[in-house]
């Protein structure tokens, strides 16, 4: 998500000890934006993709049932 | 024109070689192809992304998405497996244990038993909390003995015909609602999902009486928790055949892939292949075993087009 934005030239993550929850995150911008907004900005994309992936998950199961009552009716 | 198909197949599809997968990693991010537009955009993100729904059953669900990153779909994956609560059997209080199997070994295959009760109706117990209310705990009550048929043959070996109640079974769990549960859920069924998932053996004489708490939990903590048997996907198999082939090797090339995959035509008297279902293949690669056949075929997936489900 963040490699997605043109601003960074540098990302990479890696996880210091799987028994820790912690993992060191690297952004490095193009020069001029502070490296916080790609990462604030990728937070939030990612956020509204799941809700966008969630929502046409739901739709497509109510089609799906609707069309199942339609054939066993 | 060629040069521009060729990059677009490094985009969008991962090849199977003879003897290795090229392609594999992502490589559409911006900067990285001249003249294309890489950088996030939600709308066309959301105009190109679908969810097809092929087949839904009581324990199975069989779906396609189209059009997200590998990366967001593993870890779809991978919360499905270890983050998506579920109620299992935490801690056993045995009262009587008589049979063979030991008080340990029981408790850990009763919290192996998954329960068909929604998470959503319960909270996480506290930490330290050991006594547990009626908000976060499931009460389940297991109380079965074994004893001998006064009506069984003289000469039967039959453990049926013999004995009473020797199997444990899942369905001989039983619901003990806690405080207001009653009140909470009238119509509510908290059993296990399968009923014939055995538990133990007794013979007669034998006894067990346990009462169980269900709390919620998920499966990062335990395996018992993970409400999936597995989830898993694959990439949307594509076969494409380079040159046109016929006859006898129309034939073996039919024989090289999963059935259904390659049909064959008849046209103007000769044999042709042609390819009818591509999402059949499993890719066993038979047909890089041919010398003849190898270079006229080419295996890849597509990159962005998930399977999941029981194949």
């Amino acid at each position: 998500m963040v490699m997605k934005n043109p601003d960074v030239e540098f990302c990479g993550y890696c996880i210091t000890h799987p028994s820790e929850s912690k993992i060191n995150f690297r952004i490095q911008t193009r020069g001029g934006l502070p490296a916080v907004e790609p990462f604030r900005k990728g937070l939030n994309d990612l956020m509204g993709v799941c809700q966008h992936v969630l929502n046409t998950f739901e739709r497509s199961m109510k089609e799906y049932r609707a069309q199942r009552e339609e054939e066993m009716q | 024109m060629a040069a521009k198909r060729g990059t677009d197949e490094m985009r969008d599809r991962v090849v199977l070689g003879e003897f290795g997968v090229h392609n594999v990693h992502t490589t559409d991010f911006p900067g990285n192809y001249p003249g294309y537009e890489d950088a996030w955009d939600r709308r066309r993100f959301e105009e190109a992304f679908r969810v097809d729904i092929i087949r839904e059953e009581e324990g199975a669900l069989e779906f396609d998405m189209v059009g997200i990153d590998a990366a967001i779909a593993n870890a779809f994956r991978r919360i499905l497996l270890a983050e998506v609560p579920t109620m299992a059997v935490e801690k056993v209080f045995v009262y009587n244990n008589t049979s063979i199997v030991q008080d340990e070994i029981l408790a850990h295959r009763l919290g192996l038993i998954p329960i068909r009760a929604d998470p959503r109706l319960f909270e996480y117990r506290n930490q330290g909390d050991e006594e547990g209310t009626e908000i976060d705990t499931l009460q389940f009550q297991l109380k079965i003995k074994c004893s001998r048929n006064p009506q069984a043959a003289k000469e039967s070996s039959d453990p049926n015909e013999l004995y009473f109640n020797h199997k444990v079974y899942s369905k001989h769990m039983t619901w003990v609602p806690l405080g207001n549960q009653t009140d909470l859920f009238p119509d509510a069924d908290f059993r296990p999902v399968h009923d014939d998932i055995l538990i133990a053996l007794l013979r007669p004489g034998q006894e067990i009486d346990v009462l169980m708490h269900c709390v919620k939990g998920i499966g990062k903590d335990h395996a018992k928790f993970s409400p999936v048997a597995t989830a898993s996907y694959r990439l949307l198999p594509d076969i494409t055949l380079l040159q046109p082939i016929e006859d006898e090797a129309a034939e073996m090339l039919q024989k090289c892939f999963s059935p259904g995959v390659i049909e064959i035509q008849n046209i103007k008297g000769k044999k042709v292949a042609r390819v009818a279902n591509a999402r059949l293949d499993t890719f066993s690669r038979e047909v890089f075993r041919h010398e003849g056949l190898k270079n006229l075929v080419r295996l890849a997936r597509v990159r962005n087009h998930y399977i999941l489900g029981n194949y």
